[in-house]
Order: structure tokens, then C-alpha cells, then sequence
């Protein structure tokens, strides 16, 4: 964590924070909330179809969707980790940022589990759905709504990087 | 170049006149029985609900604008701006029960009597709305039109004011981020279903109809609805962050493009009628891109509020 702390205080970082470029600081944002977008949106929306919701559409061809969720979770990522470092004293003392990670590491093990438990099955669109598959797509949308919440109280939690208030 | 204040005095006249000409056009329809009449008279209220929003907005910008001249009565602005909003609310109530009872006729390929019932009632609400605050707004600069020692009447709830949501918004420090969760939560709600429905049309997934994946566009219209009630809170608690903002220009602009075409998916014939293992046509694809590219516009836009613009 001192490693990171110390990233923070560098120049590119610093330039990063502080210079009030387009290019810095608010683009790594407006590409972390993009990310949050495709990640949780379209993992909603198929936790949706498992509970029910539109159920004309067959489930086994939505694994389509799956490398775009996987490339938003990159994108989110990458642009998360900056940010991170940008504000690393903060960020890291402040306890939602745990919860928020704690938030995405479940909803991560999550999604693999629904890969893996239900989108794997052959039978997906011919036998009806297991309680597991329900109970599945019911706790992703809960931890998603957990990670998005904890992740904006980040924000009026202690003074926040990038504006100059 | 025309100014905000002219920009309100010309679309002041769209929410309504617009509801008077869809509410005729909506009763015309039934009288006649017309159901095709009847779905592009919920069409007009869907976009004179779009209209309402910069309506509403350039007002908002008005009234700051107004506040420096020391002619005008404040509390009169006060009173339009309450009935604007109330009217709006239901103005937006009324595009969006229009539009469910738009996307309910593509399920049973029949129009239900219970939402052109709640269309018209809400309707005729905000008709009277409308009408009670233009006559406020025109009393703003001509008081000549106020009988003598006469006000304009207010159907106004106290709890439902520019001032109470201001104070609602600005001393509870609790609300502020509760609307932003919840503003997030709406927005992927929102673009989650619109990358879904739009992919399916670019031909990611093909192997189900286009009406398969219209079933999930009221989870859309659930996030945008939750996303303008919470963007309006906001704007009403602190105006001066957006009004002069041209980063809030410019979202709302692209927002407007973007819900006409959410519509176009219910409204229009060609998307509903592509089946499984059918290709798009080339305008439906076209409509697909735009729709990703103007709501990632909209995302863009709010998240530069700050840094492009002067909020926060």
C-alpha cells in the first residue's frame, strides 16, 4: 500500500490530478463510468431474463454478451486502479472503498458462478430453471446495486481528487 | 442569436398546445375508432413529454435570468415555477403511460382500455396544469391580464414546490448522494437495456425475433424515468450549476435525439417485424448505432458537468 501511496506522489500522477486537461482526470472517470455502464447494465438486465422478465428471449445465446461485460469490467478496471492511485491516501483509509471492493469481488464470483452453474448447462432453454439459477441472478443484482452505491458515497466521503473546491 | 429567455418563449407554447392537440386527436380516435389514430396520438404525447423537459429547462434559466431585473415581481416567477413543475411531473406521467400503453399494443397487438383511460385523466391534468401556469408565466410580464386585485389561482401541494425540493435537497446532506446512487443505478439500468436491445439488432444475437427483446424496453423507460426525476432535483436545488453549464447543453440536447429514439423501436413498424434468424434492415441499424453512440453522449456530457462546465 506504500507502494501505492508513493505512485500518487509522482509527476505523471500529479499532471494526472491537477493539470485540468480533458485527457486526465475526466476522461479516466467518464471510461470508469462507462465501464460501470456495459458491466453492471447488461449483467442486470441478463439477471433480469433469469427472474423471469422478458422470457421469450432464449437464454444460451445471451453468453454473446459475456466478452462485452468482460471488456466493460476491463475497462472499469483499468480506469478504477488509476483513480485509485491518483487519490491513494484517501481512497484507501476510506471504508467504502473496501466495501465497494468487497461489493465487486462477490459480484465477480458471482458471474462465474453463473457461467459456470447455469449458462453451462445444454438443457438451459429446455428444462425450466433451478432455485440456484433464481437465487443467483438475484444476488448479482444486489451486489451490483451494493457496488454502485458504495461506489458514489466514494465520492462525498472525505475531500475528492480531480476538483479543485 | 437567440437567448435562453426567447429559446422559453417559444417552446413555453409546446406542452400546452401539444396536450390540447393530443388529447383531440386521442378522443377523435376513439370516436372514431381509429387505432391507428389512437397510437400516434400517444406518439404526440410522448414527444410533447420530451418537449416539456427544455420547456421547463429554459424557463428555469428565465426566471435566473428575470431575477436581476428589479421590474419583475418575484413572487409571480415563484408561483409559474411551481405550477411548471407540478405540470411538468404529470406531463411526464402522461408520456410515460402513453408509452406503455404504445409498447403494451406491440404484446397483444390491441390497445388496452385501462391506459388510454389513465392517458386521458393525466392529460386533462396536465392541460389544466399547463394552461394555469402559462397564464402565471404571462402574468409575469403583463400584469395587465390579472384582473384587478385578482391572482391567479394555485393548485399547489406545499411539499411540492421548487423551494421545498430545494430545501429537501440542500440540508439534508443524505439526499444528495442517495440521488446520485440512485441516478447511477438508473443509468445502467438504462444503457444496459439499450446496448441488449440495439446488439440484438446489429446482429450480435440473432436467433430470437426484435420482439423478444422489446419486452425489456420498460426497464429503459424505469431507468430514464428514474434519472430525470432525480436530474430534476438537482437542477431545482441548485440552477445556477446547470443553467450556464454547456456541458448540460449539450446533454440534454442529445438526450432529446436519444428518446426519440428509444420511440422509434415501439412506435415504427420496421424493427418489430424483424424475425428469428432475420437481419436488421440497413435504417434500423443505423438507428441502433446512433441510439448507443447518443446515450453514451448523454454519459459523457453529465460526467464532464464539472470539468467542462461549472457545476460542483
Amino acid at each position: 500500500m506504500d507502494f501505492i501511496i508513493r505512485l500518487q506522489h509522482t509527476a505523471v500522477m500529479d499532471w494526472f490530478r491537477e493539470s485540468g486537461s480533458l485527457v486526465g482526470y475526466p476522461a479516466v472517470l467518464f471510461l470508469h463510468t462507462l465501464g460501470l455502464a456495459a458491466v453492471a447494465g447488461i449483467s442486470a438486465i441478463i439477471n433480469l431474463r433469469l427472474l423471469g422478465v422478458a422470457s421469450r428471449i432464449p437464454l444460451a445465446p445471451l453468453t454473446r454478451f459475456f466478452p462485452i461485460i468482460w471488456a466493460g469490467f476491463w475497462v472499469s478496471a483499468l480506469s478504477g486502479t488509476i483513480l485509485l492511485i491518483a487519490d491513494a491516501e484517501q481512497k484507501l483509509r476510506t471504508p467504502v472503498f473496501w466495501v465497494k471492493m468487497i461489493f465487486i469481488v462477490l459480484a465477480l464470483v458471482n458471474m462465474q458462478l453463473l457461467r459456470r452453474r447455469v449458462f453451462a448447462d445444454p438443457q438451459l432453454d429446455t428444462q425450466p430453471l433451478s432455485s440456484q439459477a433464481r437465487l443467483l441472478a438475484a444476488t448479482s443484482l444486489i451486489f451490483w446495486v451494493g457496488a454502485t452505491t458504495a461506489g458514489r458515497l466514494m465520492a462525498y466521503i472525505g475531500p475528492v481528487a480531480g476538483l479543485s473546491s | 442569436m437567440m437567448n435562453v429567455p426567447h429559446l422559453h418563449l417559444i417552446l413555453n407554447h409546446v406542452p400546452t398546445i401539444g396536450t390540447a392537440v393530443a388529447v383531440g386527436l386521442l378522443l377523435l380516435s376513439l370516436l372514431r375508432r381509429n387505432t391507428e389514430l389512437t397510437r400516434v396520438s400517444l406518439e404526440v404525447f410522448c414527444v410533447v413529454a420530451l418537449l416539456t423537459l427544455p420547456a421547463y429547462l429554459s424557463g428555469v434559466a428565465s426566471g435566473m435570468a428575470l431575477q436581476q431585473m428589479p421590474e419583475v415581481n418575484a413572487a409571480v416567477i415563484a408561483r409559474h415555477h411551481d405550477g411548471a413543475l407540478q405540470s411538468s411531473l404529470f406531463m411526464l406521467l402522461t408520456g410515460a403511460v402513453a408509452w406503455l400503453g404504445l409498447w403494451h399494443f406491440r404484446r397483444v397487438a390491441r390497445l388496452s382500455n385501462l391506459y388510454i383511460t389513465i392517458v386521458v385523466v393525466l392529460s386533462l391534468l396536465t392541460f389544466g396544469g399547463m394552461a394555469t401556469t402559462a397564464t402565471m408565466g404571462g402574468e409575469i410580464r403583463h400584469p395587465e391580464i390579472l384582473a384587478e386585485g385578482a391572482t391567479a389561482p394555485t393548485a399547489a401541494p406545499a411539499w411540492l414546490t421548487a423551494v421545498s425540493i430545494q430545501r429537501l435537497v440542500l440540508d439534508n446532506t443524505w439526499v444528495w448522494p442517495s440521488l446520485e446512487a440512485l441516478h447511477f443505478i438508473g443509468l445502467w439500468l438504462l444503457f444496459g437495456t439499450i446496448l441488449i436491445v440495439n446488439l440484438r439488432m446489429l446482429g450480435l444475437v440473432t436467433i430470437a425475433p426484435f420482439s423478444a427483446f422489446h419486452r425489456l424496453l420498460p426497464w429503459a423507460a424505469l431507468g430514464l424515468g428514474i434519472n430525470l426525476v432525480t436530474g430534476m432535483c438537482w437542477v431545482i436545488a441548485t440552477p445556477e450549476q446547470y443553467m450556464t453549464n454547456v456541458s448540460f447543453f449539450w446533454k440534454m440536447g442529445l438526450l432529446l435525439l436519444a428518446g426519440a429514439n428509444l420511440l422509434y423501436l415501439t412506435g415504427f413498424e420496421q424493427p418489430w417485424s424483424i424475425g428469428a434468424n432475420e437481419k436488421a434492415p440497413a435504417f434500423s441499424k443505423v438507428m441502433a448505432v446512433s441510439a448507443i453512440a447518443l446515450w453514451i453522449g448523454v454519459m459523457y456530457f453529465g460526467r464532464m458537468l464539472p470539468f467542462i462546465g461549472n457545476a460542483f
